[in-house]
């Protein structure tokens, strides 16, 4: 049990990490998913925007996370 | 120029692998491996100085078989997904699982996180592990410590191996990195008996959160139908674009942070 226990605290610390990071990667997949589906954007341009799109959403992350970190060693 | 000839599962594999393609998934499952096997070696050992060899060789053995046979069940299962949800669900997961490490890698080179550091894991370990009164009791919390750390960095490894070595032919080179980084680092963290604190743990993952990114993206792409030109080519171009994105962050925080008047 308490293996089983770490094992999904490790699991969650993985993905649930930064929740930002994880919630806009995948909104990002579905979103292109959708945008592909419904012929909005060529085919062709779709690795590029995904490229884009993840470069910022992890920059959004890392800025996030540092203000996060500034904040709480300000408030101690 | 060919180089591996696969036995996997039908339907997955092909005959041949293109060195192009299997060297990059040998050195990233290489790397990342060699980062999770630097971990669990560290805890096995605090176990072996600790309460014994006993101990920390039960639990190790114990949690390498429940991975074999996870994987042994499981493993099958991927050659019956059809091969784009298989590289979208894939990529999505290393996407996920690299843009994490290289956070993290960007944040501790930035200044805005410690480094980890083995040293200080073992010594924790260790104190623990001493900590605990009675012997019995000792030896086998001891056991489940080992165990414990090898199932949790192993899971990662076997995912890693998986996902690196999604595409078809290519989960023989992926399987083989990740076996030459257990050889490597229990080799090296045997001979020395002591953490392998010199590692530099954090210019590793600042490497595989980039590779695993840049395949994250590939194969996302690809799973989605919607495939970059010119072969696995803009594989290198991809890691090589998430590794300056990534330094170039951190550069801007250790600046940012010397300006912080909470940080100074």
């Amino acid at each position: 049990m308490d293996v089983i226990r770490a094992l999904g605290a490790e699991l969650w610390k993985m993905f649930a990490g930064d929740l930002f990071l994880t919630l806009g990667t995948l909104a990002t997949v579905f979103g292109l998913a959708l945008i592909l589906g419904a012929h909005i954007a060529p085919a062709a341009d779709a690795p590029y925007l995904l490229t884009a799109i993840i470069i910022g959403v992890f920059v959004a992350a890392v800025a996030m996370s540092t203000a996060r970190e500034i904040k709480r060693k300000s408030d101690r | 120029m060919t180089l591996f000839a696969s036995a996997g599962a039908p339907g997955i594999t092909s005959a041949m692998v293109d060195l192009a393609a299997a060297a990059p998934i040998a050195t990233a499952s290489f790397f990342a491996s060699a980062v999770e096997v630097v971990e669990a070696f560290t805890i096995v050992l605090a176990v072996s100085v600790v309460r014994g060899a006993r101990p920390a060789i039960i639990g190790a053995a114990a949690a390498l078989a429940v991975l074999v046979l996870a994987v042994a069940i499981f493993g099958p299962l991927i050659a019956e997904i059809p091969i784009h949800g298989l590289q979208l669900t894939v990529g999505v997961l290393l996407l996920l699982f690299g843009l994490g490490w290289l956070r993290k890698a960007t944040l501790r080179a930035g200044g805005v996180l410690p480094l980890h550091d083995e040293a200080a894991a073992f010594v924790n370990q260790a104190e623990t592990l001493r900590a605990q009164a009675s012997e019995v009791a000792a030896e086998w919390i001891a056991g489940v410590a080992a165990f414990k750390a090898v199932l949790l960095e192993g899971t990662e490894v076997v995912f890693i191996v998986l996902a690196v070595g999604a595409k078809p032919g290519l989960l023989a080179p992926s399987a083989m990195g990740a076996a030459a980084a257990c050889i490597l680092v229990l080799g090296a963290g045997l001979l020395i008996r002591q953490p392998l604190a010199k590692v530099p743990e954090n210019s590793l993952k600042f490497l595989v959160g980039a590779m695993l990114s840049g395949f994250g993206v590939f194969w996302t792409s690809e799973g989605l139908g919607a495939a970059f030109p010119f072969g696995d080519w803009p594989i290198a171009g991809l890691v090589g674009l998430f590794l300056l994105c990534a330094l170039g962050l951190a550069t801007v925080l250790r600046r940012v942070l010397a300006r912080s008047p909470a940080w100074t």
